[in-house]
């Protein structure tokens, strides 16, 4: 849809932090997503923009023990680790792959909602340790995303699923990785999709996984190897999978990506 | 993005990315008071302000990597982490149905002596600049404004409370941005430079 007066009226509600309702909301997204750069550009500068009203609010002088408070709470180390939940951590650490999940479903929507996730997901985290719920984070942490070394590698679809698409979020230090995918043909019971690492020019197994109903994927990985991995591809295989590919290659990431 | 590259935010988020507690200190120094201001403004000032300034700069803290000059400054970064920190709570204390802890009396009463907070002159100029610009605005649009960035209202409770049709809300929302767009300028960033 061409840029009008109305785009920018949404624009404008979304740079100064209004919530709209589903049907303004899926609106503007489509709109960004087409890829309006005007739209895309106002955005930026209407929340710089709207930040002139913060300056009417006067600022204070905070008390000191606040300033020590939050200073001291910063060291992961000085978060008293308190015992929470596994299910609790589980649900956040669901929570923050399935914003992922979410954002990765719609390859168009760019940027902006990649950006959004990044910092919703280390919001989600920071939350976390406000909460004091030490557990959960430390688990959020050591699953990849919060992984100070995450990468993340576009992958397309190939062979016989030309529109499927993912990408692997991985931590070579933690030797993990995320993949989501779209997009993706459900398969006879008999097989799976099988997620492989190439290190070395050699693909490497990192598991199995199935898809829903829809297509879609959200595997995690714990058998990343050790060394560098150089891409990332999925073939079909029999179900449990085989230790070198055999099946069709349906993604395979972009080096260049 | 001229006008951050002279900006030492920059340098500061490099440093706390590092994990560097004096730079987080720094920051804090430079906007806690602003911050704090403008969430006792929407909460009033009671701990629950002071929870979110807490909780901004452990965001910043962990999430400086995500921060992308190209996007904002550091000030806008933080403003709206704050901001929109102070209206989730502001939201749920209203959908709890709890009574409305700030009153009239509490945002009156929050007398900032600002004199008492120190502040660059650059920031000094960012003020003072944001106030002429929200100043000058048309009574109407600048109440729309405050409405939604205070108290958190959609276009149609903005209209509800000022008994305004939703279609001129939501133009006087777009019309009082643009302007405020145009008096920001000098504080605008890439976005102003490639288009």
């Amino acid at each position: 849809m061409p840029h009008s007066e109305r785009h920018e009226e949404l624009v404008a509600a979304m740079a100064l932090g209004v919530q709209l309702d589903d049907a303004d909301r899926s609106e503007l997204d489509r709109h960004l997503a087409e890829g309006c750069a005007r739209c895309e550009a106002l955005l930026l500068e209407l929340r710089e923009a709207s930040t002139a009203l913060a300056a009417q609010a006067p600022a204070v002088r905070p008390p000191d023990a606040l300033r020590a408070r939050i200073l001291s709470s910063l060291g992961p180390a000085r978060v008293p680790a308190k015992p929470e939940s596994p299910v609790f951590a589980r649900m956040l650490a669901a929570a923050a792959v399935l914003l992922l999940l979410i954002v990765s479903m719609d390859d168009a929507r760019l940027r902006r909602q990649r950006e959004e996730l990044r910092s919703q997901s280390a919001e989600l985290a920071s939350r976390l340790q406000s909460a004091e719920s030490a557990l959960a984070e430390r688990t959020l942490r050591a699953r990849v995303l919060e992984s100070d070394d995450v990468q993340m590698l576009m992958l397309g679809g190939k062979g016989p699923q030309p529109d499927a698409s993912g990408r692997v979020f991985w931590s070579p230090k933690a030797r993990r990785g995320v993949i989501v995918a779209a997009n993706l043909a459900p398969l006879p019971s008999d097989r799976q999709y099988e997620l492989w690492v190439f290190q070395k020019g050699k693909p490497v197994s990192a598991g199995v996984f199935d898809v829903d109903p829809q297509g879609r994927a959200l595997f995690e990985s714990t058998q990343f190897p050790e060394a560098e991995a150089q891409n990332f591809a999925v073939t079909i295989e029999p179900r449990g999978g085989v230790p070198a590919p055999t099946g069709p290659i349906v993604l395979v990431g972009n080096p260049a990506a | 993005m001229s006008q951050t590259r002279e900006d030492p935010d920059r340098a500061l988020m490099a440093r706390i990315e590092a994990r560097d507690a004096d730079a987080l200190a720094a920051l804090y120094d430079r906007y806690g008071g602003r911050l704090l201001g403008l969430a006792q403004r929407i909460l009033g000032r009671g701990g629950e302000a002071e929870e979110v300034l807490q909780e901004v700069f452990l965001f910043a803290w962990k999430s400086a990597a995500t921060f992308d000059p190209s996007r904002g400054t550091v000030r806008t970064w933080l403003l709206i982490a704050t901001r929109s920190r102070s209206i989730d709570r502001l939201r749920s204390r209203r959908s709890s149905s709890r009574p409305e802890v700030r009153s009239l009396e509490e945002v009156a009463v929050n007398p900032a002596a600002p004199d008492d907070v120190e502040a660059s002159s650059s920031d000094r100029e960012w003020e003072t600049l944001c106030r002429a610009a929200v100043g000058d605005l048309p009574d109407d649009q600048r109440r729309a404004l405050e409405l939604a960035y205070f108290e958190g209202l959609t276009h149609q409770e903005i209209a509800a409370r000022t008994a305004t049709p939703l279609g001129t809300v939501k133009t006087r929302v777009r019309l009082g941005l643009m302007k405020l767009r145009e008096r920001m300028r000098p504080y605008l960033g890439s976005g102003s430079d490639a288009s």
